[in-house]
C-alpha cells in the first residue's frame, strides 16, 4: 500500500513536469509581450485581468496540475485575498472540465449538460459572493 | 525578443512549482491510501444508501459518490461502470462528481493558495448535492 502511494507519487510528479513547464515557460513568453497588465474588474465576477490567467488555467487543466500556476500567479501579481477566494470559488466548482467530463461521457452522460451547469454554477455563486461580500476570504 | 532569460525564468518556477506541488500532494496519496484500507468508505456509503432517491439513483451509487469525493473520480468511475445506469442517473452523477471530488488532495491545494479552504469545502459538497437534486428533478 504504500508501495502504491510512492508509485503514484513519482507518476504524479513526472506528469506535473511535462504539464508545468510548458504552462510556466510559455507564460513568461506571454508576460514578455505584456499581457497580464491592468487592473480593472473585466467581467461581472470581480476577477482582473491578471487573475485571468490562474483562472483560465484552472478551468482547463484542473486544479491538481493547475494549482502551482495558480499560486505563482496569486504571489507574482499581488491578488488580494478577496480575488483569490474568488478565482478559488470559481475553480472549486468548474475546473478540468474537459476531463473530468469526458470520463462520464465515455460510460454514456450528457457532457453538454455537465459543463453548461458547472460553469453557470461557477459564475452565479462567484458573482454572489463578489456583490454580496458575505464572505471575504 | 529574448529568448534566454524568459526561459530560464519559466524552467526555474516550472520546477519550484512542482517541487512545492509534490510535498503537498505525496502526503494526500498517503493519506489516501490508508482511507482505502480502512473501510471507511464502506462505512460512510453505506450509511448514504438509504438517501440516494433523492437524486433519484439507486443505493449502489452511494459507493461511486463516497469514492469520488474522498478518492477521485477514477475511483468513482471504477465502481459506476459495472452498475450500467442510464444516461440520466450517471449524468446526475457527473454533475455532483464534476462540482465536488479529490477532497483528500485539493482541499490541501486550496488551502495553499491561502484562500478558506474549508469553507470552500463546504460549498463544494453543498452545491454537489443541490445540483443533483435539481438535475434530477429537472430531468424528467
Amino acid at each position: 500500500m504504500i508501495l502504491n502511494a510512492l508509485r503514484d507519487s513519482l507518476w504524479l510528479t513526472v506528469k506535473l513536469l511535462l504539464i508545468i513547464l510548458p504552462l510556466t515557460i510559455s507564460y513568461e513568453f506571454l508576460k514578455e509581450r505584456g499581457l497580464f497588465r491592468g487592473t480593472k474588474p473585466f467581467f461581472f465576477v470581480g476577477i482582473t485581468r491578471p487573475g485571468l490567467l490562474p483562472l483560465v488555467t484552472g478551468v482547463i487543466i484542473g486544479l491538481t496540475y493547475g494549482a502551482g500556476v495558480i499560486i505563482h500567479a496569486i504571489k507574482e501579481h499581488k491578488l488580494g485575498k478577496r480575488e483569490v477566494f474568488l478565482i478559488l470559488l470559481f475553480l472549486s466548482v468548474c475546473h478540468a472540465i474537459f476531463e473530468d467530463t469526458l470520463l462520464f461521457v465515455v460510460i454514456g452522460a450528457n457532457g453538454l449538460i455537465v459543463v453548461v451547469a458547472r460553469l453557470i454554477l461557477a459564475a452565479v455563486f462567484t458573482y454572489l459572493a463578489y456583490r454580496s461580500r458575505l464572505f471575504e476570504g | 525578443m529574448e529568448i534566454g532569460k524568459p526561459l530560464q525564468r519559466g524552467l526555474t518556477n516550472g520546477l519550484s512549482i512542482t517541487f512545492m506541488m509534490v510535498k503537498v500532494i505525496v502526503p494526500c496519496y498517503i493519506a489516501i491510501e490508508i482511507i482505502k484500507h480502512s473501510g471507511l468508505i464502506d462505512i460512510i456509503s453505506r450509511a448514504c444508501t438509504p438517501f440516494m432517491s433523492i437524486f433519484g439513483l439507486p443505493g449502489e451509487a452511494a459507493l461511486c459518490l463516497v469514492a469520488g469525493y474522498i478518492i477521485n473520480i477514477y475511483a468513482a468511475i471504477a465502481v459506476l461502470t459495472p452498475l450500467g445506469l442510464p444516461a440520466k442517473d450517471v449524468t446526475v452523477i457527473a454533475l455532483m462528481l464534476g462540482i465536488c471530488h479529490s477532497l483528500t488532495i485539493e482541499t490541501p491545494i486550496t488551502k495553499k493558495t491561502g484562500a478558506n479552504a474549508s469553507l470552500l469545502l463546504l460549498v463544494r459538497i453543498a452545491l454537489s448535492l443541490f445540483s443533483g437534486v435539481v438535475l434530477h428533478l429537472l430531468w424528467k
